[in-house]
């Protein structure tokens, strides 16, 4: 599912415990040759001590990098619901798409749908419940939490594919390593949104239904359009984190 | 640029934090205070009011400059820029762009997606195409991916190309190389001052040789080969002062294992790391490059060695090109300076599941293993196995665990076979191996380093303790994810076969 942009603004909702698995894909746009420039998205939770019940969504408005020839956007929020899968720190590239696997070419389309039915297999078998389960190819958790250091390790774009081709739709984490975080904005597979707390020790994957002191978060941003300098390439471009 | 006036420079390089190593740590400065320093370092000075007479006309004056690292001098000549400062965007020319069997078919298929079916590479003689990865395997997708880099090559018709057909005998494939950063460095293609880009994290590697190299995804990879561009931000740089004399029981993997377990994983993300001092002087090439390949289990966007006369001595009968250096002026900004005595480190390991996990390796003593592998960028090149043969040389024994030697390329093999180790005789490498009872040397390859399919020379299929000269050690590595990896030198990974536990090389060496 790679997201290609010219511009967009976006927030993303999630619930840890939420019973609805709907996912609704983010708008596309036509590719027009643009590169972006933004920063990397700040999750902040509702209420800092995560009591139950809170309802005040906290926005929190990213400074986009300005360029000379920038052209502000208008902002407009986009919202995508779904199940989370925490995972802890330093999750690393081979973990979440072993190297066996990288024989599969991500630009080729069956072969883009294989590697997604591998995303996380490389998890420790500590993670009781697994990403995908198995004889799917699909996952139902459309967000992973992540700790510090998330997609460490190889340069392997495999590696957001693999997230995106799965079904998640974006990543809250602590931190990331560089080049995961380029790869993920450069492919627009998976949003890779960065929070200001440990959200993944507040939350558990595959909670109780009936849980009620859920957890959401919104956030918001503006994405600054640069005009094209070259022709020929699309897909949103990240400028400023790598 | 600053308005007509003067500007002093200190002698002495701004840093924000001097750290002094024995053994302790401490956390490197955030983000934000990034921004604070480089408020206190601006030397722009304005002037009010000047009194007629000591006006000065603008002509007489140079622009303020501000001093610069390597690392930022390297990617303000590449973006045609007189001047960078860390956080600056920019869009950069590419001197060298590599990629090998596991990402260049993805990166050939966004590319000729973007630019379409016909397009051409941007220069034909800039793109370095290495098969090494999966390469030894009867995995049809893996040989499939191979074919992929010479269709894709004999249509652009890419200069350099190390092809391989002839699977059963590596010696039958007279322009297959191997490892693509041992390749890159024995063919020429790393060179002081240049930009150099590569589908793999250890590209870092070649930073060695006094240049900006830094590992890309597909995507970034498929709009360099159309444009041979790139929008780079420029890292801050963290300093790495090495000085003394090297213990004859230390060796370049030690100093690196030493810097990720004290900045910790993520101790360089989105930063450069230079390593200066006189103990880095003292260090070969191969040396340098196993220093820089491991700069990005820190983190690091990039390493940097500056160039000297050992680089350009190296480079004397491998590349023809011109090249120009770069070095950090002596008033640049660095983030943070540690220093290390390097007379008072020991030999260490990173124990399972991290690069950071670092321990002395004498402390481990007790660890029993159950096989040893020496290979990959980081530790399968030349100096690497006449390090590994050091320590059977003096030892005189046989190993007590499997012992797996993959050497990177066809002329780290062919030195196996053919130099003489000193100390032992006139005997070859491979003789000593053979001696020592370790297994032959394997076709060279990537080989277990990462895996791989499950065919693989020395992959790890069954949960096993080893002791490997390559560079990560997460969970499921090398294959098995209970398998129990511990990153050493090939020393250490020696005097480990020797006994069956981690051991620390002095046992043999002093």
């Amino acid at each position: 599912m790679a997201a290609s942009l010219s511009h967009a603004s976006y927030s993303a909702t999630f619930i840890s415990s939420a019973s609805k698995v709907t996912v609704s894909q983010p708008s596309r746009f036509s590719p027009s040759f643009k590169a972006s420039t933004f920063s990397p998205l700040t999750v902040k939770p509702l209420n800092s001590t995560f009591t139950p019940h809170a309802r005040r969504a906290v926005t929190t408005i990213m400074r986009a990098t300005s360029t000379p020839s920038s052209i502000p956007s208008d902002t407009s929020t986009k919202t995508f619901h779904g199940l989370c899968y925490v995972v802890g720190d330093n999750i690393d590239t081979d973990q979440i798409i072993p190297a066996e696997y990288l024989t599969l070419v991500p630009s080729n389309p069956a072969e883009y749908e294989k590697l997604g039915s591998y995303a996380l297999i490389g998890l420790p078998s500590s993670y009781a419940m697994r990403f995908i389960e198995p004889n799917e190819s699909k996952t139902k958790y459309s967000i992973v939490i992540g700790g510090a250091n998330f997609g460490c390790g190889s340069s392997r774009e495999h590696a957001p594919v693999a997230l995106g081709a799965a079904g998640a739709k974006a990543v809250v984490a602590e931190s990331y390593a560089r080049i995961f975080f380029r790869n993920s904005v450069a492919t627009g597979e998976v949003y890779p949104l960065e929070s200001e707390v440990r959200i993944c020790e507040e939350c558990r994957t595959g909670d109780v239904e009936n849980r009620d002191d859920s957890i959401s978060v919104k956030v918001k941003c503006r994405v600054c359009i640069r005009g094209a300098l070259y022709s020929c390439f699309m897909n949103l471009y990240q400028v400023c984190s790598s | 640029m600053a308005s007509s006036l003067v500007s002093p420079s200190p002698t002495s390089s701004f840093i924000r934090n001097k750290k002094d190593l024995g053994f302790s740590a401490f956390p490197c400065s955030s983000q934000i205070a990034i921004q604070k320093c480089k408020k206190q370092v601006s030397k722009k000075i304005v002037s009010v009011m000047a009194p007629q007479q000591s006006e000065r006309k603008p002509a007489t004056t140079g622009s303020v400059k501000t001093g610069m690292t390597m690392t930022e001098k390297i990617l303000a000549r590449a973006s045609e820029k007189p001047q960078l400062s860390p956080g600056d965007n920019v869009w950069v020319n590419v001197d060298i762009l590599m990629t090998h069997d596991v990402c260049g078919p993805g990166s050939i298929g966004i590319f000729k997606k973007e630019f379409g079916e016909n397009a051409k590479v941007w220069d034909r003689e800039k793109v370095v195409i290495i098969p090494d990865h999966y390469i030894f395997t009867s995995d049809e997708r893996a040989n499939r991916n191979v074919d992929i880099l010479r269709d894709f090559c004999m249509e652009q018709n890419i200069k350099y190309f190390y092809d391989i057909k002839d699977l059963g005998n590596f010696k039958a494939n007279p322009d297959y190389k191997g490892v693509c950063h041992v390749a890159l460095a024995q063919e020429g293609h790393c060179r002081p001052g240049e930009v150099l880009l590569g589908t793999d994290s250890h590209t870092c590697t070649a930073g060695a040789f006094g240049q900006f190299a830094t590992g890309i995804g597909n995507t970034d990879a498929g709009f360099v080969l159309g444009t041979g561009k790139l929008l780079l931000k420029v890292p801050p740089t963290l300093r790495f002062v090495m000085d003394g004399e090297m213990p004859p029981y230390l060796l370049a993997k030690d100093l690196i294992l030493q810097i990720i377990g004290e900045i910790s994983v993520a101790g360089a993300t989105y930063k450069s790391m230079e390593f200066v001092g006189t103990t880095v002087e003292s260090l070969n090439m191969e040396e340098r490059m196993t220093l820089c390949n491991m700069v990005v289990e820190a983190g690091g966007k990039n390493g940097v060695v500056p160039a000297d006369s050992t680089t350009f001595k190296y480079l004397e009968d491998k590349t023809s090109l011109s090249y120009e250096p770069v070095y950090s002026d002596a008033h640049a900004s660095f983030l943070s300076e540690y220093r290390f005595d390097i007379s008072k480190l020991e030999p260490l390991v990173a124990k399972p599941h991290s690069p950071d996990n670092r321990a002395l390796a004498r402390e481990c003593k007790d660890v029993k293993i159950d096989r040893v592998y020496i290979g990959s960028c980081t530790g399968g090149k030349t100096e690497d196995f006449l390090a590994a043969a050091k320590v059977f040389v003096a030892s005189g024994k046989k190993v007590k665990v499997p012992t797996f030697l993959v050497p990177a390329t066809q002329k780290v093999w062919l030195d196996l076979y053919t130099l003489s180790v000193p100390g032992s005789g006139g005997r070859t490498c491979s003789q000593i191996f053979e001696e020592a009872g370790c297994d032959t040397p394997a076709s060279p390859s990537c080989g277990a380093c990462l895996g791989g399919p499950k065919d693989t020379y020395a992959r790890m299929n069954e949960p096993k303790v080893c002791v490997s000269t390559t560079n990560r050690n997460f969970p499921g590595r090398m294959g098995h994810k209970e398998g129990q990896i511990y990153l050493a030198s090939p020393y250490t990974a020696a005097a480990s076969a020797l006994t069956g536990y981690v051991t620390d090389p002095r046992e043999f060496l002093q």
